[in-house]
């Protein structure tokens, strides 16, 4: 699956894009396992202040969802624009 | 109309491309963001702005087409710049058009509203000796 990183998080990462295939990313929560382990600055925006948005093929997703190789995944932070 | 584009933009011409296209048009309601040169009490220099375009484009049209389910609406235009931008420069136009002035309005205003809350637009602050993600 395509993961793609905007704004401060490429900090982070040191990419704006990858592709990343691994048999345990089944849905979001395995994914978001997968980056804390693989970025382990992430944890602190995932999971303990929960401030990083997800969109899954361009549309938000709040809840956790089922997750396929084809997959287009952005991790952002809240949005600045106008 | 939805454009996500580096260029400047004239707004005359903006407004009259479209306004032209319908004899119906009695109200155009506008916002126009600008780069300001202070923000949180500190100088700014200039910003950058990043964009997911292809999510952007989605979330724009979306709201667009919320804003003309809620009110009566002929037409809608919106214009998100990305890259640098200096001081004084145009960031983002949204322009309603419509029959009667009620619905321009309002929708102009839920427009900018949900494109503040939802469109994936970051700005990264510039200042005289470093900068600040938004």
């Amino acid at each position: 699956m395509k993961i793609k990183y905007f704004a401060w998080l490429k900090n982070i990462t040191h990419t704006d894009c990858e592709n990343i295939i691994d048999s345990s990313i089944t849905d979001i929560n395995s994914l978001k396992k997968f980056l804390c382990n693989k970025y382990p600055k992430l944890n602190s925006y995932i999971i303990k202040e929960d401030i990083i948005q997800i969109a899954v093929n361009l549309e938000y997703i709040s809840n956790n969802c089922k997750l396929s190789s084809n997959d287009e995944i952005a991790l952002f932070p809240p949005v600045s624009g106008g | 109309m939805i454009k996500i584009q580096k260029e400047n933009f004239d707004l005359e011409k903006e407004i009259d491309a479209i306004k032209f296209k319908h004899a119906n048009v009695g109200a155009v309601s506008t916002f126009i963001g600008y780069v300001r040169n202070i923000n949180n009490s500190k100088k700014v220099i200039s910003i950058d702005l990043e964009v997911y375009q292809d999510m952007a484009h989605k979330s724009l049209e979306k709201i667009c087409k919320d804003a003309n389910k809620k009110w009566s609406l002929i037409d809608s235009l919106v214009i998100h710049r990305y890259g640098q931008l200096e001081i004084n420069e145009k960031i983002v136009l949204v322009a309603t058009f419509s029959i009667h002035r009620d619905d321009s309005i309002a929708s102009c205003n839920y427009i900018i509203d949900f494109l503040k809350k939802d469109a994936p637009f970051w700005k990264k602050e510039f200042y005289n000796e470093n900068f600040t993600w938004l």
